[in-house]
């Protein structure tokens, strides 16, 4: 950001370097959500959430650095972020009606 | 001219602290709440608002050129994206959790009219009563 007024300058690198830390804490705590909740709902919202965060990080790195390419990767992973949550939902669905489906062919036999 | 500079600026800087606000508010609120389904309404939270106010600020920072429309592409693929992911994932929890009477309760929408009645009319006894 090279606005050439004085004092402007440092303004924008103060605000941009202070929401990056406060991002960054955020995103360790999202992290000790998704360790201790206890069901696997949990931790998909909890990285659901982390998703969003790095993303609002990747685009304050966009304007702060002056680099446009950034903004592409920020949507790659809203997008990978979205499908990364359709896919582990399908995976744990799955694997608890197979689960199920054992249990009633166990209890069927006996 | 350095005034307009630094009106944006501030105007920038205040979206762009609002939304990091709805992030805190949404932290707090899934340390707080206790089961996932109240604790998906309060990370929800952050996926429209949260992102919408952060890339807002830095959208008016950036000015009006191509990584701008970039933003609002991202802005308005989440308005899509989260309410999808949300029911999804509650649909997950409802299916695999087992021992549900703990947390919520099923019922029809006739059953629900039903208690609905049954407790208004237990109110309004107790209204008479005192």
């Amino acid at each position: 950001m090279v606005k050439g007024i004085v004092g402007l300058d440092q303004a924008y690198q103060a605000v941009f370097v202070a929401a990056l830390i406060f991002l960054a804490v955020m995103l360790i705590l999202c992290l000790i959500r998704a360790i201790i909740g206890p069901r696997i709902a949990d931790r998909i919202v909890s990285v659901n959430m982390m998703g969003t965060m790095v993303m609002v990080i990747i685009a304050i790195l966009t304007v702060m650095l002056q680099e446009g390419y950034l903004a592409d990767i920020c949507i790659i992973y809203a997008m990978i972020s979205f499908l990364a949550v359709i896919v582990l939902t399908k995976v744990y669905m799955g694997v608890y009606q197979e689960k199920k489906q054992k249990e009633e062919k166990e209890d069927g036999s006996n | 001219m350095a005034v307009i500079e630094w009106v944006r600026f501030l105007a920038g800087a205040v979206f762009l602290l609002c939304g990091l606000g709805i992030f805190l508010i949404e932290m707090i609120g899934v340390f707080r709440f206790k089961y996932v389904l109240n604790r998906m309404h309060a990370a929800a939270m952050g996926d429209t608002l949260g992102i919408g106010f952060a890339l807002l600020g830095l959208i008016l920072m950036n000015g009006w050129n191509f990584t701008s429309a970039k933003f609002l592409l991202v802005i308005v693929f989440l308005w899509f994206a989260s309410p999808v992911s949300s029911h999804l994932i509650a649909r997950l929890e409802v299916t695999t959790n087992e021992d549900e009477e703990k947390h919520y309760r099923k019922m029809t929408l006739r059953e629900l009219e039903k208690t609905l009645a049954e407790e208004a009319a237990k109110n309004s006894e107790g209204e008479e009563e005192s």
